[in-house]
């Protein structure tokens, strides 16, 4: 077990920067998901922790050790890889006995050692056979059996569960869950899902266009991310995301969008104003009752929730979501009325950085809707 | 139905036309001497005799190329599928500044056609001390068999996954250890198919050996048969299908062994996705 950090590590071919000065500090025994979309980094960092790249510049360090020029056997890890990178010509047995075979583990003493991991991933029946008799989850099995026969410093895992279909996804999901709790081994975890990263995690580094963007648990990724981007690529369905003006008048803030005007609750000292960007979580909306008149656009039942994609007069689109059996057909006029509290405020820009606290809860705070001046209500306060 | 027909016989009268000069080979080198220029020709030999084979064993220097074929085939074989494995293995693993061009002038020196390489090539051998020689024939065969092998073992190569490397170096192998233990089992079937044609290649190869090759302790079946049987007044019709039988044996037995090895092994499903 040892902790992992990255110090100013920057990864570069030629002009092309695919990690750009990441500081990343893992606990011992924590489980840390690297998450972003394809092209993100994630793998590059993985494989720069695994030695199968090199970095360009910065310091890795594995249990307080500089590993930069250290081979990948040499450092203690074990990885399983998105393609499970089985050796095609050996059986399961030997599959999995091989990191051992490498680093000198006496014949005698391997068998006991696959038995134990093949009986831990209920492999036994399998280990004569070669990979290509086996199933993807079968595979994936091996593959997993191979990185824990050893009792390495670190697990990394590129994007183990992709291939699985998802009834098995969900099953090996808590299975390392599990596997995590019982070893509290570190472990690296790399994932373009977020509901992976979400449920598995103890901490979620998220990555975009090699620049860390947020490094936090679960929840507080979820309630307070740090910028637009992290906003916007986690929960499902994203968080509205609404570009509009930020003003302040007689000490009251507030966010006008066309079509919509929110009084937000008081932001700290310093907050500018002009353009910005309001996020608000699909289930921040309510409707039914509310201040802002809106159109139904869409509806999607997906059976236990039902997602609601409204229009505003202005032409902005909103999602929610409701509890299912809200009988709305597309077309339909209906009022709504966005939780203001529970709004996120960003700077302009795609990447733009948080601007407001986080709301304390899911209690209302004192803020307030209104609509629109050139709507009905003109000027009247609310 | 008629299509059917008329694209069977199509077939078989391309088989017939391949197969005939092999059958005609055969026949021929069991024929006696007496029933050779019979007309109408027998197609098959009323008497069977094996006299043309002893007479090649024992009363020529067939052994000797024999041989001096079997070394320089072999030796050869090694040497291109040793160079091109380890070629291939750079040309797609490592990246460095010129990669590609550099494969491409091995492709550009494959393309010249020998007859321009053969004088410049025998004149550098001269110069080495090395004409006249088995030797000197390894590395004129290496020049022209290394540039095919290597673009052949590149694309095998290519179609070994690199996870496959980067787990055996995770699990604690050396790079070494890695392409021993991973890649190389992985490229058997590129590397036999490559060692069978670079053996051929050298086995059947004639011009080179005639330029730069002139003393029977050197020479090869293909010159050495030639030289021997054939001369401008006679050809001994006999003896040469009886050495032609003898050159192709260990083709065709080098062949069956592997046959399966060629085709064994593609594919293997070690990697998903």
């Amino acid at each position: 077990m040892a902790d992992v950090e990255f110090r100013k590590v920057r990864k570069a071919w030629g002009k092309v920067v695919g990690v750009a000065d990441l500081d990343l500090s893992i606990r011992a025994g924590e489980f840390v998901s690297l998450l972003g979309p394809s092209g993100c980094g994630k793998t590059t960092t993985l494989r720069m922790l695994a030695g199968l790249e090199f970095p360009t510049s910065g310091e890795i360090r594995i249990g307080g050790r500089t590993v930069n020029d250290l081979a990948p056997g040499q450092r203690d890890i074990a990885m399983v890889f998105q393609s499970y990178a089985l050796y095609p010509h050996m059986t399961v047995e030997e599959n999995i006995a091989y990191p051992l075979k490498k680093r000198g583990v006496p014949r005698g003493e391997r068998g006991p050692m696959v038995a134990r991991v093949a009986e831990m991933l209920q492999l036994g029946p399998l280990l004569g056979r070669k990979p290509r008799e086996l199933s993807g989850g079968q595979q994936q099995r091996v593959a997993l059996g191979r990185a824990l026969v050893r009792d390495p410093k670190v697990f990394l895992l590129d994007e183990p569960l992709s291939n699985l279909d998802a009834k098995l996804r969900g099953h090996m999901r808590a299975e390392l869950v599990e596997l995590h709790r019982r070893l509290g081994r570190t472990m690296v975890y790399v994932t373009h899902d977020q509901l992976e990263a979400m449920t598995m995690s103890d901490r979620i580094a998220i990555l975009e266009g090699g620049v860390l963007q947020q490094f936090a648990p679960p929840q507080e990724v979820y309630r307070e991310p740090a910028n637009r981007f992290v906003a916007g690529f986690i929960g499902t369905p994203s968080m509205n995301l609404i570009d509009g003006q930020l003003a302040q008048t007689g000490g009251r803030w507030r966010f006008e969008a066309p079509g919509l005007a929110l009084e937000l609750p008081a932001l700290p000292p310093g907050t500018p104003g002009g353009e910005a960007c309001l996020g608000l979580r699909p289930e921040h909306i309510a409707f039914g009752s509310g201040p802002l008149e809106a159109r139904v656009a869409l509806v999607e039942e997906t059976g236990h929730e039902t997602i609601v994609v409204v229009e505003l007069p202005g032409g902005l689109r909103l999602t929610g979501r409701t509890a299912p059996g809200m009988a709305l057909r597309p077309g339909e006029a209906l009022r709504i009325a966005p939780d203001a509290a529970q709004a996120h405020l960003f700077a302009a820009g795609p990447s733009g950085r948080r601007l407001n606290a986080p709301a304390a809860g899911p209690g209302r705070a004192a803020a307030s809707v209104s609509v629109p001046a050139s709507a009905a209500h003109a000027g009247e306060p609310s | 139905m008629a299509r059917r027909v008329l694209f069977n016989l199509f077939a078989w009268s391309i088989v017939l036309a391949v197969a005939f000069p092999l059958f005609w080979m055969i026949v021929t080198s069991v024929k006696p001497q007496f029933e050779l220029f019979r007309r109408p020709p027998t197609f098959l030999p009323d008497t069977v005799t094996f006299e043309h084979y002893r007479t090649l064993l024992a009363r020529t220097n067939f052994m000797i190329y024999f041989r001096n074929s079997v070394i320089l085939s072999t030796v050869t074989t090694f040497v291109v599928v040793f160079l091109a494995t380890l070629g291939a293995y750079s040309l797609v693993r490592f990246r460095y500044r010129g990669r590609e061009s550099l494969a491409f002038l091995v492709l550009f020196t494959y393309l010249l056609p020998s007859v321009v390489l053969i004088i410049p090539l025998y004149l550098m051998l001269v110069s080495l001390g090395l004409s006249n020689t088995i030797l000197s024939l390894v590395i004129a065969y290496t020049t022209f068999a290394l540039p095919y092998a290597l673009w052949l073992l590149r694309s095998f190569m290519a179609g070994v996954p690199e996870d496959l490397e980067s787990a055996a170096l995770v699990d604690g192998a050396s790079r070494l250890g890695a392409f021993r233990d991973v890649i190389l089992p992985q490229l058997l079937p590129g590397i036999i198919s490559t060692a069978l044609f670079t053996f051929i290649l050298s086995w059947n190869e004639y011009l080179y050996a005639l330029v730069l090759v002139n003393s029977d302790g050197a020479r090869p079946l293909t010159t050495g048969v030639m030289s021997m049987l054939i001369s401008a007044f006679n050809i001994e019709w006999s003896l040469l299908m009886a050495a032609s039988v003898m050159m192709s044996v260990p083709l065709i037995v080098a062949f069956a062994f592997l046959q399966s090895y060629l085709t064994r092994g593609f594919g293997a499903g070690g990697v998903k996705g």
